[in-house]
């Protein structure tokens, strides 16, 4: 009665080891690789928007944009390699913002200069017809 | 034995606990995970940009894919950093839909703006033209009307010119027969004395050689048919009234006879008689008596219209 469960209890807890190790095995060889394509990408649409004149339209977003991508390479020091993808992803995402709204503060203040453009045009038109009653 | 079986039953009962545990722990997890902050705030912006008319259709593509981040962001999620990311993502999305749409809105608009302009600019020149074409116009009728006025302005000149020039010539002419005729101007009109050098003492009769004067008159009458005279006998205060009343209208009427004999119409000339009356000088003395004794014509200085 007493011999069996030693052997039993052993063998628990070798098994029980080796799945720890192989459990850690997993873990350390499922460690994703460095979001290459992500940081490239956050890079690129940052650069889109410095062309673009994001750094007088949008500083604010720019900025941003920065931040994240160096979070994005801390993290991808630490090997944090899902939190790097999200902060390049979220670079990403910011410096397309800081674009978006360049190009929309560009055209608006396009738009303005030709209301005003009209504005003038038509006071001088009333001015000279004014003149000559 | 006893003491394994023991241990077997505590093996097997913090067995139990623990699955109890994990059990009871997961349920907690699975009820925490509620939707995360933010989402519906990303929501609300989300549908607003939809809703906006001059936007909505703007941007199909962001908002598609604004649509999707805002609903991963909404998904109850276990892992509070993935969370927090999909929310991020999702309110990066929607502003850059939104601005994206504002953009092509903008661009939109300037089309309107330049046929704006566009008109403007041509009323503008319109304006400009019609200003131009009326102040021309105006010019042109002032040069016209200028011209026509200094055409008429030289015309009147000549006129007047010619006028000034040929009353001058007659004033002249006139003035030269006046000297001729030696008459005086006077409030009357013109008088020409003939004195009693034409007639013998006492006679009414013209002496023969003393018609060179009336001869002048003549001439002058002849020239100026428009002119009438009237011929005025006066006598001395020798003798009795009627006599010389009698004698100056005799001597009138033959100065009148003789100028009608002359051809000069009966029509312009009147005769009378003044006798004594009006001397010119003082009868006392021979010179002063001689004086009186006159016949005077008078020429009209208004031209009668005798024509």
């Amino acid at each position: 009665m007493n011999a069996p469960p030693q052997p039993n209890r052993g063998s628990c807890l070798r098994m029980a080891l080796g799945f720890t190790g192989a459990l850690l095995l997993t873990a350390c060889a499922s460690t994703p690789p460095a979001p290459t394509a992500n940081l490239q990408a956050a890079q690129q649409a940052i650069a889109a928007a410095e062309r673009g004149e994001a750094a007088r339209y949008a500083p604010g977003e720019l900025s941003e944009a920065r931040t994240q991508l160096v979070l994005a390479d801390s993290a991808v020091t630490e090997r944090k390699m899902v939190l790097a993808e999200h902060f390049a992803d979220q670079s990403r995402a910011e410096a397309e913002l800081a674009a978006a709204k360049t190009s929309a503060a560009k055209a608006n203040s396009v738009n303005d200069e030709m209301k005003r453009s009209n504005g003038t045009l038509a006071e001088e038109m009333k001015r000279v017809s004014g003149d000559k009653p | 034995m006893n003491t394994t079986r023991y241990r077997d039953v505590i093996l097997h009962r913090s067995l139990i606990a623990a699955a109890v545990a994990s059990i009871l722990l997961t349920t907690a997890c699975t009820t925490a995970a509620v939707k995360p902050d933010g989402a519906a705030q990303a929501r609300v912006r989300l549908t607003q940009l939809q809703s906006d008319p001059n936007l909505a259709s703007r941007a199909p593509v962001e908002i598609k894919d604004a649509d999707a981040a805002v609903r991963a962001a909404e998904q109850p999620e276990l892992n509070k950093e993935l969370a927090e990311h999909r929310v991020y993502m999702a309110d990066r999305k929607v502003d850059t839909a939104k601005a994206l749409a504002e953009t092509r809105f903008a661009e939109d608009q300037r089309v309107v703006l330049t046929a704006q302009r566009d008109r403007a600019r041509l009323d503008a020149r319109t304006q400009e033209a019609d200003a131009a074409k009326g102040q021309a116009a105006t010019a042109r009728a002032e040069g016209a009307e200028q011209k026509a006025a200094a055409e008429q302005a030289r015309i009147d000149a000549s006129t007047a010119q010619q006028a000034a020039a040929s009353s001058e010539q007659q004033a002249t002419e006139l003035q030269r027969q006046i000297d001729v005729l030696q008459a005086k101007p006077t409030d009357r009109g013109l008088v020409l004395t003939l004195g009693d050098v034409l007639f013998t003492t006492g006679r009414a009769d013209l002496k023969p050689g003393a018609t060179d004067n009336l001869n002048k008159l003549v001439a002058f009458l002849d020239k100026y048919p428009d002119r009438s005279i009237a011929v005025q006998g006066y006598t001395d205060s020798v003798g009795s009234e009627d006599y010389n009343q009698g004698l100056s209208e005799r001597r009138a009427d033959s100065v009148k006879s003789y100028l009608t004999g002359q051809g000069i119409g009966s029509t312009r000339i009147t005769a009378s008689g003044k006798g004594r009356s009006d001397p010119v000088a003082d009868n006392d003395s021979a010179a002063g008596r001689q004086q009186n004794r006159r016949v005077e014509v008078i020429i009209s200085n208004q031209p009668t219209a005798l024509r």
